[in-house]
């Protein structure tokens, strides 16, 4: 699968073999037994928590102790004192998903400055450079993740209608990413239909974001959410008012599955592979602290998920059996 | 809240005959102090006074006016050296923002900067340069309306200022663009700058990129400090830039650096380095390789459908594919001899490689080292550092900024413009709007249909 993006400086995509170990770095990386911190925007998503089972099994297997796992609850003020707490614990290197742009970017540049090695998930603030203020960037191609679901959600559009878009108020790379491909890839090839865009803060507001949306444009005929979580509280909050529309979102979460199953409104999602992204971040570290070079930016590829094919992309994202409801909402499983 | 050129000129008090009015005397102090400010030479009232050598009431007089206009901040306090603490006085970079935009032969990346030149935000995404200049700059209008959505609201964008492939013809110091120049022949009377003037209403700027990519470097990279460095941008084609005594060498037209044009011999075949070592060489040989079975690794990307380019091949080399490998060594080595020439001649103390072919791969730069350091003299060679550039694309945005903030605050533009409070009451830029608005703009591009991708 191809990769339809750029890096955060504009990087070509390396794919996530370039980052493969040899049974000669596990050996080298047990024998020096280093220490590791991760520090995630939240650990409650079942994004974190595959991300987290994909990083511990490297981790494990090279002998690294994970010293620490830090929950930011999406707060750039928690992630910047809980990177400066880490840096004082002097682990060998630090795994980060920034939570901001700006915000951040000053406790991040510290990471590296403190001789730590830093990998980035997701996001790079920007004025950080790959190899001077942290050592690779790890992230799914958001990009073609917006430009799946774009694709997907096209053909439920009726000709000249408009569509909404809960974009994400943060500067965020990979959201930013997204709803930059969602509305590009309709401008190219759906210029019939008009983007009406409107962001959210925080993921409490997304429902009372996707009503704001609604009041604004009542004629509404699809929703691209730019990741799961809000997208599922702005399907409710619209079935509440009774506006059933097709939607389209990123990231293939138990319940997201379920309402993609079910089929009521969700008609595509572009799923990232986050336990693969784990391993790929886990192993990226294990090979720059060996000293080995690492590319800039390595990306992964996205899947395209819709009703169809949700049973096998569950597994293949989540290395677990779908969930029980989707089965059973599919008629493949006929028990009670 | 600024200042009206109104409120500046009129006075209760009434002039003696022949007494110069305000406006007449202080734009020059108001230029000095400013840009004492905004470099950071001075951030006290003392050090203003001390370094311009007007009198305090002349200092504090200016200051007021400039905090007026927005364009100084002095609400925070300096360290106390024995007495009170000084107020300090910092030019206030976020008073609007400059749009900047790197377009390459395969990407296009857009930014928003404020007016230190600072980046606050930057998106890159792939595009092709062949396609019709009215499509570019459709996508070029809506990824800059996007990042102003974000970070800049409406009115408060000073400039525009684009990094281009090649040399600028017309782009003089200190001038904005009042049509477009020739730069590629695809976009060949497609009035690119006059569309974005009319579209923003603001003054653009363009560059070639390796112009801005070389002030990039200089000024938030590898270069920060370095008073001679030798940036070079390796594509399609291949260009240098030029840093001696910590200023960008621009030449008389600009056209410094065109490295490229150079002859170099390889295998018994002579030509121009751009077509010798280039990436078109690199993606055609590489293409060869995989035909006659000598990459294997190449020959399997085709079979699985996939386009080789030149980025293909360096992928490959990296991962230890002998034909690749010895591709781009053979480039890595043209390359390096023209270097060494320039290295010679120069004596830069940091040699910056740069491009996205240099980027995937460690090869091109290893045999580039060779050969610089093989054919320069060891005094050349003693302490120079030759590396890879760390700012990939975003160089090229960094350094676009800075143009638009020198020239926006360079003194004889300054000038013009400074007791007005902004740049777009500039009397050139009102008379290039004025004329600008009397034309009609370009039409739009053609659109695909309904659930149709438009051929390219």
């Amino acid at each position: 699968m191809t990769i339809s993006g750029l890096g955060p400086h504009g990087e070509r995509a390396a794919p996530p073999e370039r980052v493969s170990l040899l049974p000669d770095d596990r050996t080298a990386a047990k024998a020096a037994g280093w220490r590791v911190a991760v520090v995630l925007h939240t650990l409650e998503s079942d994004w974190a928590k595959q991300q987290l089972a994909g990083m511990m099994g490297i981790f494990g297997d090279c002998g690294a102790a994970v010293i620490d796992v830090v929950d930011c609850a999406f707060s750039p003020d928690m992630q910047v004192a809980e990177l400066d707490r880490l840096i004082s614990q002097r682990p060998d290197a630090i795994i980060s998903l920034p939570v901001a742009n700006e915000q951040v970017a000053a406790a991040h540049r510290r990471v590296s400055e403190a001789g730590i090695k830093l990998v980035l998930l997701d996001n790079a603030p920007t004025g950080l450079l790959p190899g001077k203020d942290y050592t690779a960037l790890v992230s799914s191609d958001n990009f073609g993740l917006g430009k799946i679901a774009a694709a997907g959600l096209s053909p439920r559009i009726p000709d000249g209608a408009k569509v909404g878009v809960l974009g994400f108020a943060a500067d965020f790379f990979a959201t930013n990413e997204r709803e930059i491909a969602f509305t590009k890839w309709l401008q190219v090839n759906r210029p019939d239909i008009t983007p009406r865009i409107h962001r959210f803060a925080r993921i409490e507001d997304s429902a009372s974001a996707a009503d704001d949306l609604l009041s604004a444009n009542p004629d509404l005929a699809g929703l691209f959410v730019v990741w799961d979580t809000p997208a599922l509280a702005a399907a409710t909050r619209l079935a509440e008012r009774g506006a059933t529309m097709s939607m389209a979102t990123v990231d293939l979460g138990e319940a997201a599955a379920i309402a993609l199953a079910t089929g009521n409104s969700f008609c595509c999602i572009a799923a990232q592979q986050p336990f693969l992204q784990g391993i790929t971040a886990a192993q990226t570290v294990i090979l720059c602290l060996l000293g080995r070079p690492v590319p800039a930016w390595i990306a992964l590829p996205g899947i395209g998920v819709t009703r169809d094919n949700v049973v096998e992309s569950f597994q293949t994202i989540w290395r677990q059996p779908a969930p029980r409801e989707v089965l059973r909402v599919l008629g493949l499983s006929r028990g009670k | 809240m600024p200042l009206t050129a109104q409120d500046l000129t009129e006075s209760p008090r009434p002039r003696g005959k022949g007494r110069p009015r305000t406006v007449e005397t202080a734009a020059p102090s108001l230029v000095e102090l400013l840009n004492l400010v905004r470099t950071g030479a001075a951030n006290t009232r003392q050090e203003l006074e001390r370094q311009s050598e007007f009198g305090r009431a002349v200092v504090a007089d200016r200051l007021t006016m400039l905090g007026d206009l927005g364009l100084v901040d002095e609400s925070e306090l300096g360290t106390a050296t024995g007495g009170r603490a000084p107020r300090l006085v910092r030019f206030a970079a976020r008073r609007a923002a400059i749009l900047v935009a790197t377009l390459d032969q395969t990407a296009i990346g857009v930014g928003v900067a404020d007016l230190s030149g600072k980046l606050l935000t930057e998106h890159h995404e792939a595009a092709d340069l062949t396609a019709p200049p009215a499509e570019l700059a459709e996508r070029l209008t809506a990824l800059f309306r996007w990042s102003m959505e974000r970070h800049a609201p409406q009115g408060s964008i000073w400039g525009i200022s684009l990094s281009v492939p090649g040399a600028v013809q017309g782009a003089t110091e200190g001038d904005f663009l009042t049509a477009t120049p020739p730069v590629l022949p695809a976009w060949e009377g497609f009035p690119l700058v006059e569309t974005l003037t009319r579209d923003f209403g603001v003054p653009v700027w363009m560059r070639s990129s390796v112009e801005t990519m070389t002030m990039g470097e200089l000024h938030a990279g590898a270069g920060i400090g370095t008073r001679s460095m030798l940036f070079l941008k390796v594509g399609r084609r291949i260009g240098a830039g030029i840093v001696c005594d910590g200023q960008l060498y621009r030449g008389a037209h600009g056209a410094a650096g065109l490295i490229g044009s150079l002859p170099v011999t390889s295998g018994g075949r002579s030509g121009p380095l751009d077509a010798v070592a280039g990436s078109d060489m690199i993606q055609r040989e590489g293409l060869a390789t995989a035909q006659d079975g000598r990459s294997p690794m190449l020959a399997d990307i085709q079979r699985r459908g996939g386009e080789i380019t030149a980025i293909e091949v360096s992928q490959a080399a990296q991962t230890g594919d002998p034909a690749s490998v010895a591709i781009l060594t053979e480039s890595g080595h043209l390359i390096g001899q023209v270097v060494a020439t320039l290295a010679n001649a120069l004596n830069p103390e940091l040699i910056v490689l740069s491009g996205s072919i240099v980027q995937t791969n460690d090869i091109i730069l290893a045999a580039l080292r060779e050969a610089v350091y093989g054919a320069s003299h060891p005094f050349v060679t003693r302490d120079l550092r030759i590396i890879r550039s760390q700012m990939g694309s975003s160089a090229g945005l960094v350094g676009a900024a800075r143009v638009a903030s020198e020239q926006l605050f360079a003194p004889a533009f300054l000038k013009e413009w400074v007791m007005q409070g902004s740049p777009l009451a500039h009397p050139a830029f009102a008379a290039l709007q004025d004329r600008l608005s009397q034309t009609a703009p370009p039409p739009p591009p053609p659109r695909a249909r309904t659930g149709q991708e438009l051929p390219r």
